[in-house]
């Protein structure tokens, strides 16, 4: 990008093309090369008062957007370039002709900079290059083996101190005999029988007096089945609320 | 057994690069000047053959790796994990310990104008840089080096294989 503006043109009209992301930039020397070289600009010959003033443009609200101490890197140098802008200003005496540029030690320091983000850039081209080349031992370590599974270790006395503290083992738990097998028919009676009394009935109370698992899917099976049918019509208010299981129109006709 | 065998079933082993000497310590009767002889001819071998894989140098060693054609298969897998690749600060802090190795923190936050505490510590941890010494003078400051591991990262055979400043592409304006 070339800018052919000035020394000394509006800062404001200058705004506009440096409106920067400053996350972007690794630090001041990152964000003032980059103003210098998108410009175009004789690195050795700075106009140091229109840098600065973009310079200073470009970290408007840097406090805001940085952490405090990144901010004070950007902040740091916008000082700098205000000193250097002041000293350019001062009249130089006619003896001091070969007095140095207040300008030099900032040029060297960016073209040191600029030297080893060239490198850098470098440096990445090749690890990018290493990464396509793969080896051994890039799979995946197994997961560790699980602690339980490894043997026991420990004496007599710490077994019994453990053992003494365990509590008593809870009592055997009751024989269970298994359950009589059920069928949908079976449950569509059971509807039917509760919903003569009644207009509606909630879906738990057959949950409540069978209490296992395949008195509970058969009897929704059943529900799901009879108002399938057209038989029941089944209501629920809410998520989780209570399933109410309510006699159809046609149940009046039976 | 023939050397090359030896030499290959050694690197074929190993998940790191392997010194000359190193492989060498495979069998009594085999020279450092050998194993670099058999590696040549493996090397000669798997490009005949044209294998999937390739002895590369890697800094002072050697390694079997795969050629770069296959990197698009085995990213596929989910068991390989991605190389992670270094971000912009820790590239710049690298490359200035690379070339000014032995160098403190405070020369480096000096050259890029920002703290690299932060990102000394990541390096450190990745094993990319080390403490090699301690300078003279006030505080006696820590002295960082790259690693073995980062010539490795870079797939370097020494730093010398780092360029140069005259190859680089900057462009000194006023001596136009």
């Amino acid at each position: 990008m070339r800018l052919p503006t000035p020394v000394g043109s509006r800062v404001a009209e200058s705004d506009d093309h440096f409106v920067v992301d400053i996350e972007r930039f690794q630090g001041p020397l990152d964000l003032l090369l980059h103003l210098i070289r998108s410009q175009d600009i004789d690195i050795f010959d700075i106009p140091i008062a229109e840098i600065t003033a973009q310079f200073i443009a470009a970290i408007e609200g840097v406090e805001r957007r940085l952490t405090l101490e990144r901010a004070g890197e950007f902040l740091e140098m916008a000082a700098t370039l205000v000193r250097i802008k002041a000293q350019m200003l001062l009249p130089r005496r006619e003896d001091l002709l070969d007095e140095e540029d207040p300008r030099s030690e900032l040029v060297r320091r960016l073209l040191e900079y600029e030297l080893f983000r060239e490198v850098a850039y470098l440096l990445s081209d090749a690890e990018a290059e290493r990464a396509l080349h793969r080896g051994k031992g890039y799979v995946e370590p197994r997961a560790l083996p699980d602690r339980s599974e490894q043997p026991l270790e420990l004496t007599m006395d710490q077994f019994l101190e453990v053992a003494l503290w365990l509590p008593a083992p809870p009592a055997k738990r009751p024989h269970r005999a298994p359950v009589q097998p059920i069928t949908v028919e079976e449950k569509i009676e059971l509807w039917f029988k509760a919903l003569k009394q009644k207009a509606r009935v909630p879906f738990g109370v057959f949950m409540r007096r069978w209490k296992t698992r395949v008195h509970a899917v058969m009897s929704f099976l059943a529900c799901l089945e009879l108002a399938k049918r057209g038989l029941v019509r089944l209501r629920q208010d809410r998520h989780f609320g209570t399933l109410w299981v309510y006699r159809g129109e046609d149940d009046k006709d039976r | 057994m023939k050397t090359t065998r030896i030499v290959e079933a050694v690197l074929f082993a190993s998940e790191t690069p392997l010194a000359p000497a190193e492989i060498a310590r495979a069998s009594s009767d085999l020279t450092p000047a050998q194993v670099e002889e058999a590696i040549g001819e493996l090397c000669r071998e798997y490009e005949r053959e044209e294998r999937a894989f390739q002895i590369y140098p890697l800094g002072d060693g050697y390694q079997i790796l795969t050629r770069p054609e296959c990197a698009t298969y085995l990213e596929r897998f989910d068991s390989i994990t991605r190389t992670q690749r270094l971000s912009r600060a820790a590239l710049e802090t690298l490359a200035i310990v690379a070339y000014r190795q032995p160098v403190s923190r405070m020369e480096i936050e000096d050259l890029r104008g920002v703290n690299v505490a932060g990102v000394l510590r990541n390096l450190q941890e990745r094993g990319l840089i080390e403490v090699v010494d301690r300078a003279e003078g006030l505080g006696r400051p820590l002295l960082y080096g790259t690693t073995r591991r980062f010539l490795d990262h870079f797939g370097l055979r020494s730093l010398e294989d780092l360029p140069q400043p005259e190859e680089l592409q900057i462009t000194l304006r006023a001596e136009r």
